[in-house]
């Protein structure tokens, strides 16, 4: 058993710190939000020069080859920024799938994009009628002629707005008769400019860059065709996106905890300092247990996101998005109230971390989708 | 990063589970399942087999009946005895005074108790808390004075769980009255049989007799059973209460309780079908569930990572605050599993025709003293915030 970093995990992650030190301070995080893209381009190419886009994807495709547990401490740093760079989007949820598929020449073009942080990928699995990360897909893909051609909505697609290409979850073409959620599922390579997709960009609370998708008759590579593989694929991908959503919360967390310790050390009230207020004092007690708890299971969900296909392993995932999202969420509502006023201004960090956390508690089965599917385990277990 | 274990200690924890299925007495795992408090004979019985197999003071060195245990060995020990469900080594004689002896005691101390703490031959109560002195423990004044080859005690000391079937009872008390606060408290091992000390019951409010007032009247105790240096009792309290924290977090217990909530939300049925199906309760177990394995890898961490101390000041305050509020939540889900049922408080007919579900009802009660006793949850608070605050400066 053992908890800490490695020396390259460690390396990384302090080059990576370093770099977000130097670009994405508060005022410049505010900044980049506020351009018109939502991110920022040069940071991204940074990242790509560290080796933190191609993390996940395999050597030969010009990645590092690496785990979840590598990810983890790039994840916590770009939390604790409040990044809003595709990461998740691309070099985790899209390289984890792309990575798992059967070899093909379009998924290692792909691939090696997100590597050199040339192409944004994104990952278009949500649609309207889906809940809690399931893959839960209505859009359908018809074959005409050598083409194959996609139909349906994708909504909440991160970093949509500006990617070059989605990786596309799409109904196969059943035969005559068959109920429509019994038919296969497939995974689809889409070209951002092609013909048949009308992107309707946005932002998200935390000021991060999505969009929703409307496809009609668009143009799609197929990378998977084999239902088995294609679900295989989205499962390890979701996997992966969990145990980052973890990470990234536990950076946001640690940094909203470190403000408010911080602050209960510098404000004074009554001629004093406010954190000597025995109050105060246990809430951010409480709020450290939290924190630690938080921390333990972004763990635990690193090293099971490697094996999504075991039962246990996608148990621990439930359990760790569950209490991270909680416990993330404790945290981010006790930093606001210990700092006050200031706490609830658009100028102070403070209040985006909620922002953030609530967003990540969504990604892929909030507290309540995940204790729900645990319950559901148990009383599969007891039957 | 890694969670899991190594063969070797994966053969350990199956060597533990076999030796534990196989010796453990069937009564006292019914008694302890049922959700009962072990009693005396059972941890006495169990804590010398347990003894002959090296494994009742696994910590300690080999030269007193130990193995010299490794942290992450004894957590596995310790988890292994909680899902018997076996009695614990008693907690007073192997986890709080033998290591105290170890460090603080001579070489005739160490000989005479070590061997009788770890085989239970003598039971060991602690005499810390006094009426006037809870969480502000060194304001006590049980007094002992010099007089020739003995301590005179005079005072008295209360909270003091089982007492009434110990042989000893291992007591601060203020050899100098002049000192202040801390100093002037001295380490001292007193035999309950010596004249002039009488012991009360306190019933507490699961009905049970755990607790005792223990009053001292002019009760003389040889001076060779002074502990450490006189006036320095309070370097051995502290040892003491720093020392034992690889139990503090109680995962073990968490787990086991769990797993009978689970059981018997399977088992039972109300109104036709099993309380499980009820969404509600499967998110409750499940909430729990997590919240148990958070705990569980937090414990790991903390214990097993060479640069802990360091890095996460306070650690022990945050392990015994969330074992704490999960034993609670653990011991109120089974009493609301059990209904109806668990209001039963004594049987009718005596001995052995106790509804199964009564001791659940009891046991939330007396889970009620978790966040009180080994320094409450509001101390445990303000030793992790001074920490976190005033530590870094």
């Amino acid at each position: 058993m053992n908890f800490g970093l490695n020396e390259e995990q460690q390396a990384l992650q302090n080059s990576v710190q370093r770099l977000l030190r130097d670009t994405y301070g508060f005022e410049k995080r505010r900044a980049i939000a506020a351009s018109d893209a939502g991110w920022s381009p040069p940071v991204w190419r940074h990242l790509a020069e560290l080796g933190a886009c191609g993390l996940l994807v395999p050597q030969e495709a010009g990645g590092f080859g690496g785990r979840c547990a590598d990810v983890l401490p790039v994840m916590q740093a770009l939390g604790a920024a409040l990044s809003l760079e595709p990461f998740l989007a691309s070099s985790v949820l899209c390289a984890t799938a792309l990575r798992c598929l059967p070899r093909s020449e379009a998924a290692s073009v792909a691939l090696e994009g997100i590597a050199s942080g040339a192409a944004v990928v994104a990952w278009a699995l949500d649609e309207p009628g889906a809940r809690g990360g399931n893959p839960w897909v209505e859009t359908r893909a018809l074959r005409d002629g050598q083409k194959w051609l996609l139909d349906g909505i994708k909504c909440n697609v991160l970093h949509g707005s500006h990617a070059s290409q989605f990786v596309v979850a799409a109904h196969l073409p059943g035969a005559p008769g068959d109920a429509a959620d019994a038919a296969d599922v497939g995974l689809f390579l889409v070209d951002a400019g092609t013909a048949g997709v009308q992107c309707m960009a946005y932002r998200l609370v935390d000021d991060s860059p999505a969009a929703d998708l409307m496809l009609s008759g668009a143009v799609a590579q197929p990378l998977c065709l084999e239902d088995e593989a294609a679900r295989a694929a989205i499962q390890a991908a979701l996997a992966a996106g969990t145990a980052a959503a973890c990470a990234d919360a536990l950076g946001a967390t640690e940094a909203a905890f470190r403000l408010a310790a911080d602050y209960l050390q510098t404000r004074q009230q009554f001629g004093r300092f406010i954190g000597e207020n025995q109050a105060l004092r246990h809430r951010l007690s409480e709020m450290f247990v939290s924190l630690e708890m938080c921390r333990s299971m972004s763990i635990a969900a690193a090293l099971a996101a490697e094996k999504p296909a075991e039962p246990e392993a996608a148990a621990e995932l439930m359990q760790a998005k569950l209490i991270v999202g909680k416990h993330a969420r404790a945290v981010c509502h006790g930093a606001i109230q210990l700092h006050g006023g200031i706490g609830m201004t658009e100028e102070y960090a403070v209040g985006h971390y909620l922002r953030r956390v609530t967003l990540l508690d969504q990604l892929f089965g909030d507290v309540d989708t995940q204790t729900a599917r645990l319950g559901d385990l148990l009383a599969d277990n007891a039957a | 990063m890694d969670l899991s274990l190594t063969p070797a200690q994966q053969a350990f924890r199956d060597e533990v589970r076999r030796f534990v299925g196989d010796c453990l007495p069937d009564d006292i795992r019914t008694r302890l399942r049922l959700g009962h408090p072990p009693r005396k004979e059972d941890t006495v019985r169990w804590q010398r087999i347990l003894n002959q197999r090296g494994w009742a003071a696994p910590h300690w060195p080999r030269a007193y009946g130990g193995c010299d245990m490794g942290t992450l060995e004894r957590l596995i020990l310790l988890d292994e005895l909680y899902r018997g469900p076996a009695p614990l080594p008693q907690v007073f004689n192997v986890g709080m005074l033998g290591p105290v002896l170890l460090k603080f005691g001579t070489a005739a101390q160490k000989d005479f108790f070590l061997p009788k703490l770890a085989n239970l031959d003598l039971w060991f109560c602690q005499g810390f808390s006094e009426p006037g002195s809870g969480s502000d423990l060194a304001s006590l004044r049980t007094s002992a004075r010099r007089d020739g080859d003995h301590y005179v005690v005079d005072g008295q000391k209360i909270w003091t769980t089982t007492a009434h079937v110990a042989d000893w009872v291992f007591a601060l008390v203020r050899t100098d009255p002049s000192a202040r606060k801390r100093s002037g408290i001295s380490f001292l091992l007193i035999d309950l049989r010596t004249k002039g000390i009488t012991i009360r019951p306190i019933h507490s409010i699961d009905g049970q007799h755990h607790l005792n007032e223990v009053f001292f009247d002019e009760v003389r105790v040889p001076a060779g059973n002074l502990i450490g240096e006189e006036g320095r009792g309070w370097d051995c309290a502290k040892f003491l209460l720093a020392n034992e924290r690889t139990g503090i977090a109680n995962v073990g217990l968490c787990r086991e309780r769990l797993d009978y909530a689970r059981e018997m939300a399977s088992r039972l049925i109300a109104n036709g079908r099993p309380l499980l199906d009820s969404p509600k309760l499967r998110a409750e177990i499940a909430q729990l569930q997590a919240e148990v394995r958070a705990l569980e890898i937090t414990n790991w961490r903390f214990l097993l990572s060479p640069d802990t101390a360091q890095h996460v000041p306070g650690f022990a305050s945050v392990l015994k605050l969330k074992g704490v509020e999960l034993q609670q939540e653990l011991a109120l889900l089974l009493q609301r599993i059990a209904g109806p049922d668990s209001l039963r408080r004594r049987p009718h007919l005596g001995e052995g025709s106790e509804h199964w579900a009564g001791p659940l009802g009891m046991r939330y009660f007396y889970s009620r003293a978790a966040s009180i006793y080994g320094g409450t949850s509001e101390i445990q608070k303000d030793i992790l915030a001074k920490t976190l605050l005033e530590g870094a400066r």
